[in-house]
């Protein structure tokens, strides 16, 4: 009769140990936003005293005019844990030339060669290479941090030195 | 009253700060009494044990438990509050840790990772203390969105394409002018000028003909005289020729007015400001050596 009160006692254990839940706080900025913890949504920010079970998580923030973001987070054994995302705004971008035969290349990834282009970018600096002939012949950080349009110069003029 | 002022004073919750800054941040301690007056603080700046690698322990919220629990003895305190304030080039780092000290154990925890800002270590120090402690200012929520990159949807330019339209619509070349493209709205402005002064001279002109017509119209009309009506008549006629040619002018020059005025508005939009840059390469390109 005492061996099924044990297994019991000790599933309960399990059971109690395996459930202890950390409380949830999510704010982000801008607020009202969609989280997906582990791709089931939470409902919109701010996300106040939610439980959420110790271990790794995985947090989905998506907001139309911001970049995505995923957010990987081991979740201590700790008695809340509270998380702030700042979600980062996606710009409008025009970028001209009236120079021929140039290659542009942003962060290393996307390359046009148009003279004209509309691209949304994120806030912030971005890398720009210029190649010409398969050559690079310039490299500089722009800075987004408004809808903006860029005009792409070879030379200098005197006046601007 | 005074035994409810006491309990309350009594519940108040009671800190150990461990503060360990890379940089000294002057009256940390004095403004975090000043702003939670709801709870005690104690600062031990003696201590050197570093909370710093609690994730590699295998269970880290009880890692330092004994520890925890002997600061709380030590300093008769509810909590222990680790702040560390690390930076690194244009951003700083800030992990807070909570301590319970009846239980040793880790309760609460952040980490934060930011772009430097104003006054922003004691900022963000006071918004995870303000977390912990339940007493959070909207000033300091909306000090730190003041680094963040605005929403583009709450970009207002002072100067927009549309608002130099409006203005050269009321004057031609104003909205050039306020483009800052001072050499069109001077074309701009001239031309409308010279447009409306000849549409001024070419009315005052058929104002005149017709007036002189009908002046002579009259006398050609009361005269017997065969000399005097053939020269009124002649006159009459050279004064319906000219007020039916300058009323044309005058007609064809509002019309270039009109038309230039609403050019002019289509203009001060096209060039109206916008946001742009230049881009300037900035390296010297290496021209081939064509001398052989």
């Amino acid at each position: 009769m005492i061996q099924p009160c044990k297994i019991f006692i000790a599933f309960l254990f399990i059971f109690m140990s395996s459930s202890a839940q950390v409380k949830l706080s999510v704010n982000t900025i801008p607020k009202k936003v969609n989280i997906i913890l582990d791709g089931i949504s939470m409902g919109s920010s701010p996300i106040k005293n939610e439980r959420i079970t110790p271990g790794i998580h995985k947090f989905e923030i998506n907001s139309e005019g911001y970049a995505p973001l995923t957010y990987d987070l081991l979740v201590n054994p700790a008695q809340a844990v509270q998380l702030d995302f700042f979600l980062n705004p996606i710009y409008l971008i025009k970028f001209k030339t009236a120079e021929n035969g140039l290659v542009f290349e942003i962060n290393g990834e996307h390359q046009w060669d148009e003279k004209f282009i509309r691209l949304k970018l994120e806030a912030g600096d971005h890398s720009l290479r210029v190649f010409k002939l398969g050559e690079i012949i310039d490299e500089q950080t722009i800075h987004i941090d408004e809808p903006k349009k860029f005009i792409y110069y070879l030379k200098k003029p005197v006046a601007e030195e | 009253m005074g035994i409810l002022c006491g309990n309350n004073l009594n519940l108040r919750p009671t800190f150990l700060v461990l503060n360990h800054f890379d940089r000294k941040l002057t009256h940390a301690d004095a403004s975090l009494k000043e702003n939670f007056s709801n709870s005690v603080f104690e600062f031990d700046s003696t201590f050197y044990l570093l909370f710093d690698n609690i994730d590699e322990s295998e269970n880290p919220a009880a890692s330092n438990m004994n520890t925890v629990k002997d600061l709380g003895e030590k300093h008769k305190v509810n909590f222990v509050l680790y702040n560390k304030i690390k930076h690194d080039g244009d951003r700083f780092m800030l992990e807070g840790q909570m301590f319970n000290t009846r239980s040793g154990g880790l309760i609460y925890r952040r980490k934060i990772d930011l772009t430097n800002y104003l006054n922003g270590q004691m900022n963000e120090l006071n918004m995870w203390v303000g977390n912990v402690t339940g007493k959070i200012d909207d000033d300091w929520q909306k000090k730190r969105e003041s680094i963040l990159f605005a929403n583009p949807e709450n970009i207002k330019p002072e100067k927009t394409p549309m608002g130099a339209a409006l203005r050269s619509l009321i004057v031609p070349g104003w909205g050039q002018s306020y483009s800052e493209k001072k050499v069109s709205a001077r074309v701009w402005a001239g031309t409308e000028s010279a447009l409306s002064l000849a549409v001024l001279f070419n009315f005052l002109k058929y104002d005149e003909a017709a007036k002189n017509y009908l002046v002579n119209l009259g006398l050609y009309n009361n005269t017997n005289d065969e000399k005097e009506v053939s020269v009124y008549r002649a006159q009459a006629e050279s004064d319906w020729n000219d007020h039916v040619f300058f009323s044309e002018l005058a007609i064809a020059f509002v019309g270039a007015t009109g038309t230039g005025w609403v050019a002019n508005s289509i203009h001060a939009w096209i060039v109206g400001p916008r946001a742009y840059k230049n881009l300037y390469q900035k390296w010297d390109t290496q021209l081939p050596d064509s001398t052989g």
